[in-house]
């Protein structure tokens, strides 16, 4: 029997004091710092609240239920039909078709099915909705900036992945040279938004940049990237592509370290080499990090917001326009901070169905 | 090991690529270097400006002696280095309660702190706003670096890493009658320094290069960090600052992550690759 002679010892806390001890400080400031903000943010979007007023009387509040959400994304005399914009209801359409196809014939696992169906079907019903006649959005800005994201991640996801695939598959050797090579191209992903587009705001100026001083060397004339309608959204893409590169080579290094090398040895037998082996070994082995890396971007590139901020100011004429800038600028330039909210709530349900989606493939993945 | 033709081939293939890829930040680099009355008239003064001749390091020095930069400077690396302290604090102790030891509603709690690795910060900055304007917090350290303490990411990182741990390690302790916290804090912590340094790695950058809450919460140039003050300048950068000055900043505001990540490499991808899959 241990003798129990010293009076600290005896005043040991239990397990489940010392739990409460360890969590008390995490919990309190979660609580107070994400959980709250969290529901404060639906609160206020269900008021009538101007950043100023309340400031100066927190009384000039007023509850209006959902009206911030139908000045945000509805309208008058709103309809809906079918072929309103053909080519993306179209998409839709196959999309939906596609997922149903691919799963009859157990091509694809259920998740991703449902994930492929559930976006295929939004691309097909929300074009679909227009002003009728005398009709008229009661913000004309929302959808566009929804669509300018949207574009936006469609160019820089499959930008990066693709890049950064072809990249991990050639980089994947163990040696000095592949080392300092994969350091390279991993190096800018570590600075920061305001320092990447000041490097590139003057890299596409028209009269200083390094673009422009190559096309004149070459005896042509410099394109004016930024303030281009049709030069714009590329040259936002091309920075983030240079940016972000990094992580999504790294997350495929880390798959392709897990692709057993007998494969290879095997496929070589088979004459499966370079080329050949990376289409018919490396990709579909490859598959649960792909699906991953696209999702992860999709989370990541949804929220831009720096580079329109930084580089065109969401310019020209709205082109570079995204939902992050939109729901800053609505809050904190024009006060409308119940207006910006319901977009922030609007943002934090697509950013939740993204999220509950990797959820779902890392679970897979485990299995 | 592939170490034939084919293998030096491809490293110079890939060779052009990566020279293109570091090309814009050695840009940076350079035309930092170069006097600003050239850098009015023409950035392609030497091999395109890649090269900096004419040389000079007065950006450096007027950085120094004029403007704000090592004063944002010093800001980043308070905020930064009391985030990532306050980070470790609040994610080991919360991680290994949650991760080992036994208590009423456990899971409940634990899906409850995971379940805010859902929420972005760009869906919570709002009512942030407004909580830290009514507290009058709003131009201050604090207010730069309690948002990001409440992110969950570091108590997920420090559970899954104190799942790992064998039982006996703990159980050989019990036996000998050291309490919960004394086994914490004498045995856990010290186990636990690699999966703390990779989340330290993880929350300096992410402080260091944080822009969105910065620009909402410090509206006082005092309060800015380098990530911010940088963003502030550069908006005029041909006029008042001079190209190369403001190019000089850049480098400053990028030199602690960038020797960060050369130093740290291993952790800095490690942490990134973490940050990336679950935050």
């Amino acid at each position: 029997m241990r003798q129990d002679s010293n009076p600290l010892r005896r005043r040991r806390l239990s397990q489940a004091q010392a739990a409460f001890v360890l969590l008390v400080p995490f919990f309190a400031v979660y609580g107070v710092f994400l959980v709250y903000p969290f529901f404060r943010g639906i609160w206020i979007s269900l008021h009538d609240w101007n950043l100023l007023a309340v400031a100066f009387n927190p009384d000039a509040k007023e509850f209006i239920g959902v009206e911030n959400y139908q000045k945000v994304m509805w309208g008058k005399n709103i309809e809906w039909g079918a072929f309103v914009s053909p080519a993306l209801q179209l998409a839709g359409l196959v999309g939906i078709g596609l997922a149903v196809l691919l799963r009859r014939t157990n091509r694809m696992s259920r998740a991703t099915a449902i994930a492929l169906g559930i976006g295929a079907f939004l691309l097909f019903v929300l074009p679909g909705f227009h002003p009728g006649e005398g009709g008229r959005w009661y913000d004309r800005r929302f959808w566009p900036t929804v669509g300018n994201t949207v574009l936006f991640v469609s160019l820089t996801v499959p930008g990066v992945t693709i890049s950064a695939l072809l990249l991990a598959a050639a980089l994947n050797r163990e040696t000095r040279a592949m080392a300092v090579l994969r350091t390279v191209f991993f190096l800018s992903q570590v600075l920061s938004v305001t320092v990447v587009t000041l490097i590139w705001q003057i890299m596409f100026s028209p009269r200083q940049g390094l673009i422009a001083n190559i096309t004149e060397l070459f005896g042509g004339t410099p394109i004016v990237w930024l303030t281009n309608e049709q030069f714009a959204m590329a040259a936002i893409v091309i920075t983030t592509v240079w940016w972000s590169l990094g992580i999504a080579m790294i997350l495929f290094l880390a798959g392709l370290q897990d692709i057993s090398t007998d494969l290879y040895e095997a496929g070589a037998l088979d004459n499966a080499t370079g080329m050949k082996a990376f289409r018919y070994i490396t990709l579909p082995n490859l598959k649960r990090t792909i699906t991953l890396v696209v999702v992860l971007q999709i989370i990541l590139h949804f929220q831009v917001f720096g580079q329109s901020h930084l580089m065109t100011n969401g310019g020209p004429n709205d082109t570079t326009q995204v939902l992050v800038r939109y729901i800053y600028q609505t809050g904190f330039r024009d006060s409308e901070l119940g207006r910006a909210a319901a977009m922030a709530v609007f943002l934090f349900l697509i950013m939740g169905a993204f999220s509950v989606l990797q959820f779902v493939i890392g679970r897979e993945e485990e299995q | 090991m592939m170490r034939g033709r084919a293998y030096y081939w491809l490293v110079t293939a890939l060779s052009i690529p990566a020279f293109l890829w570091l090309v814009p930040t050695l840009w940076m680099v350079s035309l930092s270097f170069q006097p600003n009355e050239i850098l009015a008239r023409t950035t392609s003064s030497t091999a395109l400006g890649l090269v900096p001749v004419p040389f000079t390091a007065e950006n450096y020095g007027a950085l120094f002696t004029y403007g704000q930069t090592p004063w944002w400077f010093m800001n980043s690396m308070i905020v930064s280095l009391g985030m990532t302290f306050s980070v470790l604090l609040v994610s080991t102790t919360a991680g290994y309660a949650l991760a080992r030891l036994r208590f009423p509603f456990k899971r409940t709690l634990t899906v409850a702190a995971l379940v805010g690795l859902m929420v972005p910060e760009q869906a919570v900055f709002i009512p942030l706003y407004t909580m830290f304007a009514d507290f009058g917090w709003h131009n201050s350290y604090h207010a730069l670096i309690l948002p990001r303490v409440a992110v969950p990411i570091g108590v997920f990182l420090m559970m899954s890493f104190f799942k790992a741990i064998p039982n006996d390690i703990e159980e050989a302790a019990r036996l000998e009658g050291v309490g919960w916290l004394q086994i914490f804090w004498y045995v856990m912590m010290p186990l636990a320094r690699p999966a703390m340094m990779t989340l330290a790695i993880l929350t300096f950058l992410y402080a260091w290069n944080d822009y969105l809450w910065p620009l909402v919460s410090a509206q006082q140039r005092e309060y800015f960090t380098i990530t911010l003050g940088l963003a502030s300048i550069q908006s005029n950068f041909a006029q008042s600052e001079g190209l190369g000055r403001v190019m000089a900043s850049g480098v400053i505001a990028s030199l602690p992550v960038v020797l960060l990540f050369l130093i740290f490499q291993r952790y800095v991808v490690q942490a990134m690759t973490v940050g990336g899959t679950k935050g």
